[in-house]
């Protein structure tokens, strides 16, 4: 028995190991996104989608969105993997970041952390305890508690209990990890042959006072495992106060029920005796505490001498046994013909989480009867898991079958439309010559230099001014025909006045002008800048178009053989997978109805005794007459 | 009898931590199959992150594309419900938020309303966010931005953040290159 409380203390903390993946990113719970793509990934993350985060990090990877989270984004894909019981992958990322010199501690820290929980959950122990120890001083407290428990658990499952309790003893962590830490403690405490601490320990662990489902489960684990140890040793009454403080309604309920009445019976209790195991009578008979109980409730009445009762007692569980092993057999028809997988699918509320706890609710059909048992052995549930995994793989990679239907067509409608577009807009590239006006450009821009250069400030005159000075070149012409004639001396005067105003307004708004003829022709530059950037892109996209959808037509060509080789492998895993199912189940089930066939027989047995006592010694007749 | 039923009580004694805990060794079928599994987990993921980019390449080329993101910091005077996203004065997201959605926002995930494509030059982008203010109260806000849409693809961020000092939300947007 201590030998499997071991194998109970080693795996416990499995059960709150998940979101410490999570944990993965450093910096949490605050986040500062550097890169919004980055974000994206985290947003599937958070909502526990690991599958689109995983294929969304390695495409923004891969097309350069992630470059200022590199690092987290990597130790992020290695958590993903390993969230998804890719282990290898897992741990090629987490010795590539550390093979990085450049590596910061703290991401190393977690980097030997995860790669430590990696080689745990394959079974190397020496090797993850070597990765565990070298990750310390930078972990937060959950996760060093993690790594603590870790490196315990490796150590009880190579029998190097005292390292274990070294690494146990004196620790303090955060509440839950502490009480799993206890627990184990106190299992491998015993182990060593330090009974009463160990069993103080678990004792503890046994009276934690709390709300939290973790900490309830494993109470009651606690409380079983003492309860069973005391009743071994030969001690009901601290057998049985343990055992009382085990849930009704948990997952340990019913063995612990049938302890306490065996605890009940070792003390010649056996009317209290009956309390417990009347109860297990109403429950499940596929849990191996309800079948016994259905032998333990004559076996109190024989004990009390009411062998009426105990005779009608045993015909029930005979009765019982016989109902019971007929419907194993409808079960294992139906599961012969495929229909538990499709139940355990329909079982499930949205493949992430919860479903477990629902398959207590599934209606009481012959392939969903026993489901809920099933999935109580390790086995049946990593293989379901498998399952719903090629399940969903099957799903997606139908999905992407008909896009890529859709895709062909959209390469080849887009192909013709461009063949269809591309002698119009030939013809409008052809109305346009950025070059020439690029040379205009650059000819206003060598006159305007030359006018600032040489103060021409006639060259910045407006179109107005401009004709007013052509108009007094004439004027100046007509005076020159006429020099030396006094005649004209006033009109000379006047012209001369005229000039010299006009001359006057222009240098006034020389510095404004100028600073707008500066501006116009940044403008201009832009314009002519934006002109050629758009040719050449139109240049570009003219000549590159048909390169481009050939491109993608062949990277669709290429994928659509892909989807289809692997939707045939993964259906070949799926039916592989479900025939492998099926097998677990009805040898199960089958392991189940040879039990209830000893059971029943056993019963026949006692039965058949109490009968032959009974006519080997009847009961005294009584005189008639008498009251 | 008794002997019998104490005997069968150790037995089951033994097998109670073993039903929920015990991880037997895998057998030889087993294994194939976890490897198969996991080979094909893995070319599954390759293809989808290849088929995501194809698609991505195919229908919001780098010249035309946009892309909108929605980030929230602590959201304490800012419940949101949905966002609606009009481009040019035509709709093209409207998007309610689950509860699942809103934690992940709350913890740092950014959320891609929005993927399309837009031709170069100027466009008006306006979100309009709906939720519940401080006290419960509806609440609705919009924000415009003028987007420069260049060659290369163009990133909006919407970022919705606690102001403090006014005891009210903000609705900053980002321009990423």
């Amino acid at each position: 028995m201590l030998r499997r409380i071991l194998v109970l203390a080693a795996l416990a903390p499995c059960a709150i190991g998940a979101p410490a993946v999570e944990e993965a990113i450093p910096g949490l719970p605050a986040v500062k996104v550097r890169d919004l793509h980055y974000g994206d990934v985290l947003f599937y993350f958070y909502q526990h989608d690991h599958f689109d985060a995983l294929v969304r990090l390695a495409a923004y990877r891969d097309q350069g969105h992630l470059a200022a989270h590199a690092r987290d984004a990597e130790l992020l894909r290695g958590g993903l993997y390993l969230s998804l019981g890719q282990h290898r992958e897992a741990q090629e990322i987490f010795e590539r970041i550390l093979a990085d010199a450049a590596t910061p501690p703290e991401v190393r820290d977690r980097a030997w952390f995860y790669l430590g929980k990696v080689l745990y959950a394959a079974g190397l122990f020496a090797e993850s305890e070597r990765a565990l120890q070298s990750s310390s001083g930078t972990l937060s407290p959950e996760l060093d508690a993690e790594r603590r428990l870790l490196l315990a658990q490796g150590f009880m499952y190579r029998q190097q209990y005292d390292r274990a309790i070294a690494e146990l003893d004196v620790w303090q962590g955060p509440r839950l990890w502490l009480a799993y830490g206890q627990f184990n403690l106190g299992v491998a405490l015993v182990r060593v042959g330090q009974k009463e601490r160990g069993l103080g320990l678990l004792d503890s662990v046994g009276q934690i006072v709390s709300e939290w489902p973790e900490l309830v489960a494993l109470r009651d684990k606690a409380n079983l495992a003492i309860g069973y140890a005391y009743l071994q040793a030969g001690e009901p009454a601290a057998a049985r106060a343990a055992l009382d403080r085990v849930r009704l309604s948990g997952p340990q309920s019913s063995k612990a029920l049938l302890g306490a009445g065996w605890a009940d019976a070792a003390a010649k209790q056996y009317e209290a005796a009956l309390l417990p195991w009347q109860e297990l009578q109403g429950r499940n008979l596929l849990d191996a505490a309800v079948q016994e109980s259905y032998l333990a409730v004559p076996y109190a009445y024989a004990e009390l001498g009411a062998m009426a009762q105990a005779v009608s007692y045993y015909e029930k569980a005979i009765a019982a046994y016989d109902a019971e092993r007929s419907r194993i057999g409808e079960s294992i028809g139906a599961i012969r013909s495929g229909r538990l997988l499709d139940a355990a699918l329909k079982a499930e509320r949205d493949g992430r989480e919860g479903w477990f706890g629902q398959l207590a609710d599934v209606p009481d059909s012959p392939e969903s009867r026993y489901l809920y048992h099933l999935l109580a052995g390790h086995e049946f549930q990593e293989g379901l898991k498998n399952y719903r995994a090629l399940e969903a793989m099957s799903k997606n990679l139908s999905g992407w079958s008909d896009s890529l239907g859709a895709f062909t067509d959209m390469v080849e409608t887009r192909q013709k439309a461009f063949e269809m577009r591309l002698p119009a807009a030939d013809a409008r590239l052809a109305t346009v010559d950025v070059a020439a006006v690029n040379g205009r450009r650059d000819a206003l821009h060598a006159r305007f230099e030359t006018a600032i250069a040489e103060r021409d400030v006639e060259a910045l005159a407006t179109e107005e001014e401009r004709g007013q000075l052509d108009m007094l070149g004439e004027v100046d012409a007509e005076l020159a025909l006429h020099q030396g004639d006094a005649a004209y001396d006033d009109a000379r005067e006047k012209a001369r006045l005229a000039r010299g105003v006009l001359l006057w307004k222009l240098d006034a708004a020389w510095k404004v002008r100028s600073w707008q003829g500066n501006r116009a022709l940044r403008d201009l530059n832009a314009a002519v800048y934006d002109a050629r950037t758009r040719e050449t892109a139109s240049m570009r996209a003219r000549e590159g178009a048909p390169e481009r959808n050939a491109a993608l037509g062949a990277r669709v060509k290429e994928a659509s053989p892909r989807v289809a080789a692997l939707g045939v492998r993964v259906d070949a895993a799926k039916s592989a997978q479900g025939r492998h199912l099926a097998e677990i189940a009805i040898e199960e089930l089958e392991a189940q109805r040879h039990r209830l066939d000893e059971y029943s027989v056993q019963a026949r047995y006692a039965l058949a005794t109490i009968y032959d006592r009974a006519t080997a010694n009847p009961p005294p007749t009584t005189p008639q007459g008498t009251p | 009898m008794r002997t019998l039923l104490i005997s069968l009580l150790a037995a089951i004694a033994v097998s109670v931590p073993a039903l929920a805990d015990d991880a037997p060794e895998p057998t030889a079928e087993r294994s194939a199959l976890d490897a198969e599994v996991q080979s094909l987990r893995r070319e599954v993921v390759d293809l989808n992150r290849d088929l995501f980019m194809l698609e991505e390449d195919l229908l919001f080329p780098a010249s035309t594309q946009i892309a909108v993101f929605v980030s929230m910091d602590i959201g304490t005077f800012f419940a949101l419900d949905s966002v609606q996203i009009k481009v040019d004065d035509k709709e093209v997201a409207n998007y309610l938020y689950t509860d699942r959605e809103l934690e992940a926002l709350k913890r740092g995930g950014v959320h891609r309303i929005w993927l399309g494509n837009l031709k170069a030059g100027e466009h008006e982008v306006v979100a309009f966010f709906t939720g519940k203010g401080t006290h419960e109260r509806d609440y609705k806000r919009g924000t415009t931005l003028k987007v420069e849409k260049g060659v290369g693809a163009k990133y909006v961020e919407l970022k919705i953040s606690d102001r403090v000092r006014k005891l009210q939300p903000e609705f900053v947007v980002r321009v990423w290159e």
